[in-house]
């Protein structure tokens, strides 16, 4: 299991995929350890408790365009360890049922969890190789571990190596993007910070809406500042010099300004107009709603008892 | 000192619940007790108390994919089945598989087409491990909010009638891009003539005028249910670990644009409502009335009341936009002042 891949192609995942694998995951882990025995339950198994964790196998699918690779969505797999042997009737039973949903969907590859890739996980990925030339593996640590900052999720591929004169497959690490809808953004922000369902008032609102792009803010300046510490660092001699890293920085630096046209100034200040026209309606009709209680408040007072239809004093 | 009596007030006035993490025996949650189950469905303790079920609590996984789901129809409704089981009063959901059927306001019962592929679903996914039964259904309403129409509570009556529990889970994938936030509902229907001896209290949303006839039929006919959400601990503990690369999303999305549809739609629906209520209140106006004017007065709220929520979204988007302008765009290189904009500079200075 080696260095970084070479084959170019670039790979999203989707929040999705992760949340089902540790769903089936903790599915398989939490049949095996029954809770412990409660007043009602009445089963109970007789074997200990399995301490370790089990491994699950499933699929990935998704679309590849080009030279990317997206990942929407997985299912799981039936594979015995002991046999090697892969469920194939099974296999081809789901990819079916997938394919009435979500016809643009093809297996990209499969996914495992555990710590490490193994040897033995080629006998999958060779399985697989039928269906898709390059099946990727997608490996999700299922070990929490507090002090780790990194998603603990690693994608390989499979590349022909020559080893000892012999053409070997062996894993190669790829790097990933996450990739994502706004909708798969807004219910994963939802499930992630347990917001309150209901709406709330309109300073609650705002509130979240703001605490969200302040969160976000927050992350991109220590992204920055980890970065020029390292510059400093750089200039100052204690840290190697390292020329595509200042290369990259250049170039990043290099797109501020954004967009800098007239027609996007244009543009961007219609927008805002817009913005400020819907909020002057929206006042308006607040203002038209609260005169017309007003007034009828102010009718139903100064009643008129007599409907002479002229204008009478009113004290 | 203060800040912190100021957080404790805060607290107390939003109902903060300190929410322990999540230790890896709470979640029992995702154990299926077969038997227990199985006792549950022989007492059927909901046929005598038609108002049995009174919470739901979604997964995050179920949350996830009825969501993705409902967005990927675009405006087009479409319906899946939820998996779970019966804890008490609550109907918990587990999981949730999308249906090949596009549901049609037009189409009484769409599952029928879709029974053997539910069939073979459940087949392999009992053979996968999930255990857990067909507990519900769920379809969207892009755009138009979360409630029953009179097809649904016709096939939602039925199904209670031949499938329980059974619940109905509705959920508006426009609305939830718009406000940021996920617009759900979960509903159970009374059977039929049942009057139910209190109103229950619903959070108001806005209809648009074409539903409006077919909401105000049906809402008495079916209670909404409280939806509480779970996760695993290891779901936890991925989902924070996943903000460290979704933060750049979060900064990135622009709501204003994926949106400008749906917008400009509420804006003209709501242009209809207020010549309605016009046409309502010139009438008013004639003698002293006594209560019937409340009628026309709160039509005349709830359009204020829309047209708040409507301007709250676009202002919220265009912070967005203002925010991202400000971070991105007003950097001024300090030796660019002076000279024009030049072509691409070389990248090693000779």
């Amino acid at each position: 299991m080696a260095s970084s891949s070479s084959s170019g192609l670039t790979f999203k995942l989707h929040p999705l995929v992760i949340v089902n694998i540790s769903d089936h995951y903790t599915r398989v882990k939490s049949q095996m350890n029954p809770p412990p025995v409660t007043s009602t339950s009445a089963t109970v198994n007789g074997v200990e408790p399995l301490q370790q964790a089990p491994r699950v196998y499933g699929c990935v699918i998704g679309v590849q365009r080009g030279r990317t690779v997206e990942i929407f969505n997985s299912f799981e797999l039936l594979y015995d360890p002991s046999t090697h042997s892969l469920d194939r009737p099974f296999l081809e039973k789901k990819q079916e049922l997938y394919k009435k949903v979500f016809p643009h969907f093809y297996i990209l590859g499969w996914y495992s969890t555990g710590s490490d890739a193994q040897e033995s996980d080629m006998h999958i990925h060779k399985a697989l190789m039928d269906i898709n030339e390059s099946p990727l593996y997608v490996l999700l640590n299922p070990t929490i571990n507090p002090a780790q900052k990194d998603l603990p999720v690693t994608i390989y591929e499979s590349e022909l190596h020559v080893i000892d004169g012999i053409p070997q497959l062996i894993f190669v690490r790829s790097s990933y993007t996450i990739e994502t809808v706004e909708a798969e953004r807004i219910s994963v922000d939802h499930v992630a910070h347990l917001k309150p369902s209901d709406g709330g008032s309109a300073a609650t609102q705002l509130a979240a809406h703001l605490t969200g792009i302040h969160s976000a803010i927050k992350m991109l300046n220590s992204r920055i500042r980890v970065l020029h510490h390292h510059l400093v660092g750089m200039q100052k001699g204690d840290v190697p010099c390292e020329n595509s890293l200042l290369r990259q920085v250049s170039s990043l630096l290099r797109r501020l300004p954004a967009i800098e046209s007239e027609k996007f100034q244009d543009d961007f200040l219609m927008e805002y107009n817009d913005t400020l026209l819907i909020t002057y309606l929206a006042m308006f009709t607040n203002c038209s709603s609260t005169m017309n209680e007003l007034v009828d408040k102010f009718n139903t007072a100064y009643d008129r008892h007599s409907r002479r239809g002229g204008r009478t004093a009113f004290i | 000192m203060d800040s912190s009596i100021a957080q404790k007030t805060w607290e107390l006035e939003n109902n903060i619940l300190t929410v322990e993490t999540p230790d890896p025996s709470s979640d029992s949650i995702f154990y299926y007790d077969e038997a227990a189950q199985a006792k549950f469905q022989q007492e059927k303790p909901w046929a005598n108390d038609h108002h049995y079920f009174k919470r739901v609590k979604i997964s995050a996984l179920a949350l996830l994919k009825m969501v993705v789901h409902a967005r990927s129809g675009g405006t087009i409704e479409v319906m899946g089945l939820m998996q779970g089981k019966t804890d008490g009063d609550a109907i918990i959901v587990m999981d949730a598989f999308a249906l090949p059927v596009e549901g049609t306001e037009t189409r009484v019962n769409a599952q029928a087409d879709a029974y053997e592929y539910m069939v073979d679903y459940s087949q392999t996914n009992k053979q996968a491990g999930r255990l857990e039964n067909v507990v519900g259904w769920y379809h969207s309403h892009p755009g138009y909010g979360c409630w029953l129409s009179g097809i649904d509570v016709s096939t939602q009556m039925l199904n209670q009638q031949f499938q329980e529990p059974f619940l109905a889970v509705v959920i508006d994938p426009t609305r939830t891009v718009s406000a940021g936030k996920v617009e759900i509902g979960a509903f159970r229907t009374y059977p039929e003539g049942y009057k139910p001896t209190d109103d229950p209290i619903s959070e108001y949303q806005t209809i648009p005028l074409n539903k409006i006839e077919d909401f105000g039929v049906h809402c008495k006919q079916y209670y909404p249910l409280d939806i509480t959400y779970f996760k695993s601990s290891l779901d936890c503990h991925l989902l924070d670990l996943l903000w460290n690369k979704y933060w750049v999303n979060t900064l990135s999305s622009s709501p204003l644009l994926g949106n400008g549809d749906y917008v400009a739609g509420q804006i003209s629906d709501l242009a209809e409502k207020l010549e309605q209520a016009e046409n309502q209140l010139a009438h008013s106006r004639i003698g002293p009335l006594g209560p019937p004017r409340k009628k026309e007065e709160s039509q005349l709220a709830k359009i204020t009341r829309d047209s708040a929520k409507i301007t709250v979204e676009q202002v919220h988007g265009l912070m967005s936009q203002v925010i991202k302008d400000i971070l991105f765009n007003s950097v001024r290189q300090s030796n660019r002042s002076h000279n024009e904009q030049s072509g691409p500079e070389p990248m090693v200075e000779a």
